[in-house]
């Protein structure tokens, strides 16, 4: 009759966090990416693998992922590039001017396809936050960040899934300083 | 006939109805929501003949809104149209009583494959 010897194995390794870098690499962030830009922006919209240095006038939308693995979907670019990723998503339906509101709109729900996306390769079960959006996140621990620099029509685009464990988000709500140009 | 496309996102119910369009549904009668409740609403004041409903919604979800039609007695064709479609969520809609569940990105080849029998 085998003795049954319970090391605690089973239950460190069940209590140890997840980390993102265990469970999604850049390159299936940078193909989760590129198939929503080929699908919602156009067939031949490209996402190159390439740094293309902070925008000094960075805006990040954002979903939070909760379950197995919690942390956040974040998508940052300047406030130029979320204007033109607007005008491509509304196409002939957009304005002359666009008002913030579209801007918004329009990068809140980028990083909530990507992010729906991400979440869908995850262990689950895991819910999906609403898109958010203002200033760049703070950073997420390094170990738990995966992050992903492109270019999209030679502007910098930053995607990280970064793990919640010490971020903060800044929100125009909780940012002192807030955002002094509207989108 | 009449679609109601509910999305709180003004953006993507654009995107929505622009494939609508590509996917050759061009003649059909377009109604928006922006959540789950105002979907509920107009589908008893538009009479839809099918409802496209985003999933993640403030007010009341996708799924709140399906069950709450079907709890009223309201058979009206239900897919959904969101950026998650894990295994669970695709179960869930159809045990809801959804169609179908189209996942974000999607093509117009995609929107055909799920709308034809429907629509047509």
């Amino acid at each position: 009759m085998n003795e049954f010897h319970d090391t605690g194995e089973r239950r460190r390794s069940s209590d140890t966090p997840l980390l993102i870098t265990d469970l999604i690499d850049e390159e299936t962030v940078r193909s989760i990416a590129q198939e929503a830009w080929s699908a919602l922006i156009g067939d031949d919209e490209f996402l190159v693998p390439l740094p293309g240095g902070p925008p000094d006038d960075a805006v990040s939308s954002w979903v939070d992922v909760v379950g197995p693995w919690t942390g956040t979907v974040v998508l940052t670019c300047s406030r130029a590039t979320a204007e033109e990723l607007a005008r491509c998503l509304l196409a002939e339906h957009a304005p002359p001017v666009l008002d913030a509101e579209d801007v918004h709109d329009a990068l809140g729900e980028l990083a909530n396809v990507v992010g729906g996306n991400v979440k869908a390769v995850l262990p689950g079960p895991s819910a999906l936050g609403l898109p958010e959006l203002g200033s760049i996140p703070a950073a997420g621990p390094p170990a738990d960040t995966c992050r992903v620099d492109l270019l999209w029509r030679g502007r910098s685009l930053t995607i990280t899934v970064q793990g919640s464990a010490g971020a903060v988000h800044i929100t125009p709500e909780n940012n002192p300083q807030k955002n002094e140009v509207p989108l | 006939m009449k679609i109601l496309v509910a999305d709180d996102s003004r953006v993507m119910r654009q995107i929505v109805i622009r494939t609508l369009r590509q996917a050759g549904y061009d003649d059909h009668d377009i109604v928006e929501a922006e959540d789950g409740a105002d979907a509920l609403a107009k589908v008893s004041s538009d009479q839809p003949d099918l409802v496209l409903s985003d999933w993640n919604m403030p007010n009341m979800t996708g799924i709140e809104c399906l069950q709450a039609l079907r709890s009223s007695g309201s058979a009206v064709p239900f897919g959904f149209v969101t950026s998650e479609g894990s295994p669970e969520m695709r179960e869930k809609a159809a045990n809801a009583g959804a169609l179908f569940l189209i996942a974000k990105p999607f093509t117009e080849e995609t929107f055909k494959e799920h709308l034809d029998g429907v629509l047509s």
